[in-house]
């Protein structure tokens, strides 16, 4: 397969799935302000500052906007065209992406995405800050029936195993961040007046992971902050923890390469083996103390097993080509998600048609 | 039970100043438009239009869109869809098959020799500093043989009829011809959105078209190579025409590169992979031979593949179309084309070309600077309606503008009658049905040996009264049907 075109479907499925985080605790976040207005009486400014932590873009908010509060939080996660992690500029980035890989895709996927490109730029701003309930749910409906698309069309070969490592690699690292910005909330506060609003708290941790159905499952109606924070990491068998997507996204990265267990054939290989394999032994007592450092070295890693992809699947090195007389030598860059604007402007300088 | 009168009882042909493919003289529907006609008075605009909705959000949603180019940005657009099919009779269509491969043999015929002995320069036929002098001929490929000796593996020629319905070419394209996507889409919106109108049509096939095309390109493979690896090469998915290369590509099952996912190593060209490089041995290129390798034509070109001239010449790789070929659709040199049958194939041309005067000689730019209202002036050089003027329907400013350009670049310029395009009736949702001028392009293929797809893009001017097809000035297209023979 291209490099170019595993690239982009690799990106396409981490933008798909960011937005659908994003979507996912965003509206939970936003009905939850809801509630804790009635339990606490105001409306609390870190509580907006957190959503915005979780997509580690402080700098970028804060020159754009007065203040963290509901309706400059919710516009800079929805739509705002600056913020790379916006939903409506990662559905964009994962429309481009599969434009660019669009004959590998079936056209099942390419319209599902398509589909939710023009829903997403037709969407009326305003009104979704209102009530982004049912924008955020399309999203989520948009992200799944790609999942599911693609799972039922896609032919299994390397394209799909992008696809996979993607949407796993990015899972992985969304859910660490949330958990990472929201575990404050998971200890518990004094006094039993306060236990309704822990209670509703921890809830929505879980349900802006889509986790809570799942975790009672498990738990059965036992909510306590070491047993969300254990599902959320640890958890083997829910699809959303991280253990789960470190071990899949390790699962594609061999199908790629033709490793397994206890072996590796490239850094990348070796990296995401270590991870699993430090989750697979770690216990929810290990976690409790040292949560903030473990969890920055969990992003740290994720970070590297990304650019060791790169490097040995997107960025293969050719030979330079010499110019001759003393030109300097061409040599190829790799690529990158976003695309340099010289190539918006010279793709367009060329005018063929349809005429 | 139908309340409204007949669709096409208010429809109004403008004949004879116009020839309309529907009806004759005295709005009698031509024999094989007959049971069309029937068929369309049996539905109501409200249906029609319902169906024109769902179609306009099933290539919006399938992404089937081109890029408007305005000053600050590119817009999506999806390529109108008219209706109402166009019939072709078998008749018509072994003309226009006849006509067309003349033309492309005496045009190939024309190339190689451009790019060898030069007779045609040499025995006077044509003036040598007209064809040397031409930007697209390209003197580094001089001697360069292309495989099987083809250089124009896919033509779309634009054809025309006048106001008698006699067919006339209007222009040759022979670099990177578009628009064989929207053929092939109409075809399959047509049978989605009025199934029943194929019913009484023996409707030849087109389908086959990215087959056949694959077929060529396997046919110009460098020699002993028994398994060639084809790609379709694009600028990128920014490109107006990008939909359309996604869509070959995928047709015919091969992968769509950019120019910076080909590396050309000892004059041979590769494809980076996952898995390391793999061999390329045929190219279908839908970038200009000005953006092809930095090396040798524009430096600063990052669409391009360094190298790739080198092993082109080297025949490691081969090229469709070839390079160069961009001197035989100069439209200078198109006046020359009934010359050039002559000379290379001594008949007469089944196709004629619309009368065209040259700027560059005196007398003719004369007459032409005299009558620019009545006359369309076109660069030589430009396509897709850019750089035009249609004299009938221009201000005096405009007149002036390119009395100015044509004095200073008269080789740059030529002119045409205005031919009154021939109308085809449209549907709109708000007109019904009205007179629209259309075009056809039928695409050629020539590999091994010549054959033309029966059919063909039917471009259609929805503006009301403009002669101008072109997409990006407000055209739109239509399904294309050629019968067989009766």
């Amino acid at each position: 397969m291209l490099s170019r075109v595993a690239e982009s479907m690799f990106w396409m499925s981490r933008y798909i799935e960011r937005a659908e985080n994003t979507a996912c605790f965003l509206d939970v976040n936003y009905h939850l302000s809801l509630d804790l207005h009635q339990v606490s009486g105001g409306e609390s400014l870190d509580y907006w500052e957190s959503l915005i932590q979780v997509t580690g873009e402080q700098d970028r908010f804060q020159k754009l906007y007065e203040g963290y509060d509901s309706n400059s939080v919710t516009d800079f996660l929805l739509f705002n065209p600056t913020n790379p992690s916006s939903i409506s500029s990662c559905i964009a980035l994962a429309r481009e992406n599969a434009r660019s890989s669009v004959e590998a895709l079936s056209s099942e996927i390419w319209e599902g995405i398509n589909n939710l490109y023009h829903f997403v730029l037709q969407a009326d701003p305003a009104e979704v800050r209102g009530d982004p309930f049912s924008f955020c749910r399309a999203v989520k409906i948009g992200s799944q029936l790609f999942q599911g698309g693609a799972d039922a069309t896609l032919l299994r070969n390397e394209g799909w195993d992008f696809v996979q490592l993607g949407k796993y690699l990015e899972r992985a690292d969304n859910i660490a961040r949330l958990v990472d910005v929201k575990y404050d909330l998971l200890s518990p506060s004094d006094g039993a007046s306060n236990e309704a609003q822990d209670v509703i708290l921890w809830m929505s941790v879980l349900k802006s992971c889509s986790a809570l159905e799942a975790f009672r499952k498990v738990h059965l109606s036992r909510l306590d902050p070491e047993g969300i924070l254990g599902f959320l990491v640890l958890e083997r068998s829910f699809p959303r923890s991280i253990l789960y997507s470190i071990a899949a996204a390790e699962k594609a990265l061999w199908h790629v390469s033709g490793s397994s267990h206890g072996r590796f054939s490239s850094n990348a290989d070796r990296l995401i083996g270590k991870l699993e394999s430090e989750l697979s032994y770690v216990s929810v007592d290990d976690l409790v103390g040292e949560l903030r450092p473990f969890l920055v070295e969990l992003e740290q890693q994720l970070k590297q097993i990304g650019e060791q992809i790169h490097q040995t699947y997107f960025a293969y090195q050719g030979a330079d080509v010499e110019i001759a007389e003393g030109g300097i030598p061409l040599r190829f860059l790799g690529l990158v998600s976003g695309r340099p604007n010289w190539r918006h402007a010279e793709q367009q300088q060329q005018q063929e048609g349809p005429r | 039970m139908h309340t409204a009168s007949p669709l096409f009882q208010q429809y109004e042909p403008d004949s004879p100043r116009f020839y309309d493919e529907v009806f004759s003289a005295k709005k009698q529907a031509r024999h094989h438009y007959t049971t069309l006609v029937e068929r369309f008075n049996e539905l109501d605009a409200e249906s029609l239009n319902a169906r024109r909705r769902a179609i306009d959000i099933l290539l919006l949603n399938q992404g089937v869109t081109f890029t408007v180019y305005s000053a600050t940005e590119g817009i999506e657009r999806i390529f109108p869809f008219d209706l109402i099919p166009r019939v072709v009779p078998g008749s018509e269509w072994q003309v226009i098959e006849k006509g067309l491969t003349q033309r492309v043999t005496a045009l190939n015929l024309f190339l190689h020799d451009l790019y060898h002995e030069q007779r045609i320069l040499k025995d006077g036929v044509m003036p040598a500093d007209l064809v040397l002098g031409s930007k697209h001929f390209r003197r580094e490929f001089v001697g360069v043989n292309p495989p099987l000796g083809v250089y124009i593996h896919v033509t779309g020629s634009d054809l025309i009829r006048d106001s008698s319905g006699r067919y006339l070419v209007l222009e040759d394209n022979l670099r990177c011809p578009s628009g064989v996507s929207y053929m092939l889409q109409n075809r399959q919106v047509m049978k989605r959105a009025l199934p029943m109108l194929f019913d009484n049509y023996q409707v030849r096939p087109i389908e086959d078209y990215p087959q056949q095309l694959l077929h060529v390109l396997q046919d110009i493979a460098p020699r002993g190579v028994s398994d060639p690896g084809v790609v379709v090469l694009t600028p990128g998915i920014y490109n107006s025409a990008f939909y359309e290369h996604s869509f070959l590509a995928r047709q015919m099952g091969v992968d769509l590169t950019e120019g910076g996912d080909l590396v050309v190593n000892d004059n041979r060209v590769y494809k980076r992979t996952t898995q390391g490089l793999t061999p390329v041995d045929v190219i279908y290129r839908r970038v200009d031979d000005d953006f092809l390798d930095p090396l040798v034509f524009r430096g600063e070109s990052k669409l391009g593949v360094a190298g790739l001239v080198n092993a082109y010449r080297a025949g490691n790789v081969a090229l469709a179309n070839a390079i160069g070929t961009g001197v035989a659709d100069d439209k200078v040199i198109y006046s020359f084309v009934p010359r050039i049958i002559r000379y290379y194939l001594d008949q007469d041309p089944v196709l004629e070309n619309v009368p065209t005067y040259l700027a560059s000689d005196p007398s003719e730019r004369k007459m032409i600077l005299a009558n620019l209202d009545r006359l369309v002036v076109k660069a030589a050089n430009e396509s897709g309606g850019y750089g035009m003027l249609v004299g009938t329907d221009s201000t005096a400013a405009q007149r002036d503008e390119f009395r100015a350009r044509i004095e200073a670049d008269p080789r740059n310029y030529i002119a045409q009658d205005t031919v009154m395009l021939s109308r085809h009736p449209s549907f709109s949702h708000d007109q019904g049905l009205f007179g629209c001028h259309i075009d056809l392009r039928p695409y050629v293929l020539y590999g091994e040996h010549i054959s033309i797809v029966p059919g063909g893009l039917t471009r259609v001017a929805l503006k009301p009264g403009s002669l101008v097809v072109n997409s990006s000035q407000g055209g739109g297209s239509k399904d294309t049907w050629v019968l067989y023979d009766e």
